[in-house]
């Protein structure tokens, strides 16, 4: 059961289609599983599409409706079907459990996913955490956009399993522990650097990434 | 209780008209519905192209828009969206790829535009809810026109000029937290925000 949503603001971005790639490959592994956000965004297309209509429109030329046409000519016979979606995220990095994961601390690991999203200026990694590890506490120095793709954990906030979408910023103190049975993935877009705040953690800034 | 056929019968009825032309031109490949479709959506197309600053390839987005119409048409199934709604996300989604060419930037990307932002109807699995999309719709539009002017401002720039909150925020000299709450207020009042119930 999906119990952490985006926010409107961000659906209504999403709709609009003004997300970078990143951040709209999160909003649809959450929206993937959770039908209660679909259909605000199928609300919100509706509402895109009444505001196309309301607003002015601008004169075509005379000979464009003809060019279409010709290029319809020239299309191929084959027909569109349509697709059971395959996650897009999966498709992008294949089986989870083989990519080459990079250990940071004892429970957790990362793989670094930014080089496939030149559009977007934070950091975009996979984390693990290992099944009933926990990661060490953390801040976060801008803002972190995360959506679990495998697993869980819980922290101070709740429990957050597949599909759930949360954004942390400055002020959250942040202390995952991975549930159990399997390891907690998660995809994230860190907009600056995770800041270790425990008493370890001080001394591990330097050296992570 | 209605049968399914009378159920079928009252659901037809809803069926816009913009919606029973694109299904003559997915059914039927008819040029004059698709006139009909193309003089009605392709100003209204060139003039998102327009507010979204593509001054250079307005006609193109329309172009492109219009044969990607006829292309999905077949796929088109009025009881997952209106045909307006269809054409929006089909516009929509070509902006996106036309800005990631102009950018350059698709060469390496590696997710695809459809993957992420998905066209009604697409997606095989999705159930259908003929009346309650049509519902749902209907009673968007009408508090649309209700809607206090500066809801709407907002609403408008996100969604035909591509601005992120920031931006509206900066341009109309109001904090973004203004914003947010006008667009909190707007899709409230829309009934786009759904609170705790089960759907």
């Amino acid at each position: 059961m999906i119990q952490h949503h985006p926010d409107e603001s961000l659906l209504l971005e999403y709709s609009a289609g003004n997300l970078d790639t990143a951040q709209a490959l999160c909003l649809r592994l959450h929206l993937d599983v959770c039908s209660r956000c679909r259909c605000q965004v199928d609300m919100l297309d509706s509402v895109g599409a009444m505001l196309l209509q309301e607003e002015k429109s601008s004169a075509l030329s005379n000979d464009l409706f003809d060019r279409i046409l010709t290029r319809i000519e020239t299309l191929p016979e084959d027909e569109p079907k349509p697709k059971v979606t395959t996650d897009p995220l999966r498709k992008l990095v294949g089986d989870l459990n083989a990519l080459p994961w990079k250990r940071q601390l004892v429970n957790v690991s990362v793989y670094d996913l930014s080089e496939q999203f030149p559009d977007q200026p934070g950091q975009v990694v996979l984390q693990k955490i290992s099944a009933g590890g926990k990661a060490p506490v953390h801040t976060h120095r801008g803002t972190e956009t995360t959506v679990v793709v495998q697993g869980g954990f819980t922290d101070n906030r709740g429990v957050f399993e597949a599909g759930d979408f949360v954004v942390l910023g400055q002020q959250d103190v942040h202390k995952p522990i991975a549930l159990h049975g399997e390891d907690c993935v998660t995809l994230s877009i860190l907009s600056a650097p995770v800041r270790l705040t425990g008493p370890l953690g001080r001394l591990l800034n330097p050296f992570i990434r | 209780m209605a049968s399914a056929r009378d159920t079928n019968a009252r659901q037809e009825g809803c069926k816009d008209p913009w919606s029973k032309l694109l299904e003559r031109v997915g059914q039927q490949r008819d040029r004059e519905a698709y006139r009909s479709l193309y003089e009605h959506f392709g100003p209204q197309i060139k003039y998102y192209a327009l507010s979204n600053g593509m001054a250079h390839h307005a006609e193109e987005l329309v172009q492109e828009v219009m044969i990607s119409v006829w292309r999905r048409a077949c796929l088109y199934d009025w009881r997952k969206a209106a045909a307006s709604t269809w054409i929006f996300t089909i516009a929509r989604n070509q902006r996106i790829d036309m800005l990631r060419k102009m950018q350059r930037s698709s060469a390496e990307m590696a997710v695809e535009t459809e993957d992420l932002w998905q066209i009604p109807g697409d997606n095989e699995n999705e159930p259908v809810t003929a009346l309650h999309r049509i519902l749902a719709e209907r009673r968007v539009r009408e508090s649309l026109r209700s809607l206090p002017e500066e809801q709407v401002t907002v609403l408008a720039k996100v969604y035909m000029e591509s601005k992120s909150h920031q931006m509206v925020a900066d341009e109309l000299q109001i904090p973004l937290g203004t914003v947010k709450s006008r667009v909190r207020l707007a899709l409230n009042k829309l009934k786009v925000i759904l609170r705790d119930q089960a759907v």
